[in-house]
């Protein structure tokens, strides 16, 4: 039997806080006028009803800069994993689509420990979208409602939330819930018109075509001469990859500390759109120009995820539209563009 | 192994890059267990003409600057340019933007603008007068990326110095872009590895770390139109700490 409670928003916070009593929560925040995920020390500082976080989730599986081995430099050398539990409170549909990519990534050839050990320990209470973010274009995307991927959905429906528990990782969350009425018909029938809605509205920009289509529509729009005149405005700042949830790349520097004999190899995130990023040894730089790199980010999204794992790289959050400060990262506008001929 | 002799020489500047360094507390002591100070005039008497690195801070404002700088130079194995003013020119370059430097001399100096200390002519940054092997970039330094240049030195290996925009740095930070407050930032066109503390704390990136490679000014140019800001807007942002680097084409 799944089990969907309906709860009061002051219950919701007591609950919050016995979570916050036994474990790390982290949830989403106000953060000057944006809003970001951070350690959660009171429920009432949780914030279920913003728009978009300015960095996804994905920070809490794949840290900004994470330690990943201690070393010697005799040779000796020790992998370092995380291995504390956590809970992250209030992820949005779009968001636990661009998680389960994720974790398809990491899994798939080599399986990347460190995020996977950090995945496997986070508990994800999803939460449904009660204001659009200024640029999102979820419902064109699919990603504006999830069926899978978290282990508790809530739903704000009238004064009160659904809490829609799936996993035994959610049942588990539960106990600090104490009792709490099923949802009964009525509030699941108006649950169910929410999420219609949602798939229905939840868009600021509208894609021309299916996100099925972005492949074959990529396939002969190499020489498009639209690349060339948007990188001409781009800064290869980086902003559009720092900020979205289905890019993953990074970069690994070891630094020694001051015995200069033990250090630590840690990853950063890193970004396509950098300069420097396409340099490989001995100098030669692959992706040299600024409308190679500028082109690159729309054919990994639309076209190259698809033939390796048959999704698109875009769950339609819209941070990278946001985040640009040329203008010129919205995905929409630009595969609209190119449907355009 | 005998410790690395190092000299730090300071020449127009405010010495605060200097100060980031006498103020990195326990690290001070790990990093005097492998060098061995002989000139530095902050934080001790000595003097020495034997040194294998030599820092330099401050800009280059005047000729008998320049030839003390290029004693320096060849006395020392390695030289590392230390803070904006060194590797830029820094705040001091402004001045370089009046037609007649008198005129500025007079304006900041007064009557004492004739002391022969006070001979300053075109500003420059130390590798305008002498080859720099390495750049401590920022006003002030970071201590602790002045730290990293001096390990990697001490192992042999080559300092990773970002050569991407600040941006990158603002966005780990999560801070909220100025660009959506309405302002000019030059985050997008200037080095990042300080960890955009300015934008943290409400205040637009005024490129004290100088460019990134390759910085899209021409593209700025035509950004500011999306702001309906203007390319003087952008300059006069840019003057503080990039005046006679790569410039706008207006
Ligand atoms: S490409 Fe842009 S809209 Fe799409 S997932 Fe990434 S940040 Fe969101
Ligand atoms: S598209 Fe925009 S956000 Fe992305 S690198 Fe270029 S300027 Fe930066
Ligand atoms: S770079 Fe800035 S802090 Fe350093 S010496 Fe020059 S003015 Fe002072
Ligand atoms: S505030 Fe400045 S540095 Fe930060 S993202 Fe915006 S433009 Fe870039
Ligand atoms: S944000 Fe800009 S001005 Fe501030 S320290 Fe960094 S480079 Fe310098």
């Amino acid at each position: 039997m799944p089990i969907v409670k309906y709860i009061t928003t002051d219950q919701l916070l007591v609950w919050v806080n016995a979570l916050i009593a036994a474990q790390t929560v982290y949830g989403v925040q106000a953060k000057e006028q944006r809003f970001a995920y951070d350690a959660l020390a009171d429920a009432a500082d949780l914030r279920l009803d913003f728009d978009v976080t300015i960095l996804p989730p994905k920070k809490f599986f794949q840290p900004l800069v994470e330690t990943i081995m201690k070393f010697h430099v005799d040779g000796h050398y020790e992998s370092v994993t995380s291995e504390e539990p956590f809970i992250i409170f209030g992820v949005h549909p779009y968001d636990v689509v661009a998680i389960a990519q994720m974790d398809e990534v990491f899994r798939a050839n080599y399986a990347d420990t460190h995020y996977l050990s950090r995945r496997e320990r986070a508990t994800i209470v999803a939460c449904d979208i009660q204001n659009a973010s200024p640029s999102m274009f979820a419902a064109c995307m699919g990603t504006a409602t999830v069926e899978d991927g978290f282990d508790i959905l809530l739903t704000k429906i009238g004064d009160g939330y659904v809490v829609d528990v799936r996993t035994a990782k959610g049942e588990a969350l539960l106990v600090a819930l104490g009792d709490a009425p099923d949802a009964d018909a009525g509030t699941l029938a108006r649950r169910e018109q929410f999420w219609d809605d949602a798939r229905r509205f939840l868009n600021k920009y509208l894609l021309k075509c299916k996100p099925t289509d972005l492949p074959a529509l990529l396939e002969d729009q190499y020489e498009h001469a639209i690349w060339e005149h948007n990188a001409g405005l781009c800064y290869s700042c980086g902003s559009c990859n720092m900020v979205c949830p289905t890019c993953y790349c990074f970069d690994v520097q070891d630094e020694v500390d001051w015995t200069l004999e033990k250090g630590t190899r840690v990853r950063k995130w890193d970004s396509c759109m950098l300069r420097d990023f396409a340099t490989v040894a001995g100098g030669h730089n692959f992706r040299r120009r600024r409308e190679e790199r500028y082109r690159h980010r729309f054919y990994r999204k639309g076209q190259y995820l698809w033939q390796r794992m048959g999704q698109i790289a875009c769950v339609g959050c819209g941070r990278c539209t946001t985040a640009c400060t040329a203008k010129i990262a919205n995905p929409v506008e630009l595969y609209n563009t190119l449907m355009e001929g | 192994m005998s410790k690395p002799r190092v000299a730090i020489f300071d020449f127009a500047c405010c010495e605060g890059c200097q100060l980031q360094i006498v103020n990195m507390e326990e690290e001070l002591l790990d990093l005097l267990t492998h060098i061995e100070p002989v000139e530095w005039r902050e934080a001790m008497s000595e003097s020495s003409e034997r040194y294998d690195i030599a820092i330099i801070e401050g800009s280059i404002t005047r000729q008998q600057d320049e030839e003390r700088l290029k004693l320096i130079r060849s006395r020392a194995k390695v030289l590392i340019a230390l803070g904006a003013c060194a590797t830029l020119g820094g705040v001091n370059k402004l001045a370089n933007g009046f037609d007649d430097l008198n005129e500025v001399k007079k304006c900041v100096y007064g009557d004492a603008a004739r002391m022969p200390h006070l001979l300053t002519g075109q500003v420059k940054a130390v590798s305008e007068v002498v080859p720099v092997d390495y750049s401590v970039h920022g006003c002030p330094i970071n201590a602790e990326e002045f730290g990293y240049v001096i390990r990697c030195l001490l192992r042999g290996t080559t300092p990773v110095i970002p050569n991407f925009p600040v941006c990158v740095d603002c966005k780990m930070r999560e801070s909220t872009c100025r660009f959506e407050y309405g302002e000019i930032c030059l985050g997008p066109i200037t080095r990042a590895g300080c960890g955009a503390p300015c934008p943290a704390a409400g205040m637009w990136c005024f490129g004290c770390r100088g460019y990134v490679d390759e910085p899209n000014i021409n593209g700025a140019r035509d950004v500011m139109e999306r702001y309906r800001k203007t390319v003087d807007d952008l300059k006069s942002r840019m003057a503080l700490f990039n005046t006679g680097q790569e410039q706008p084409h207006a």
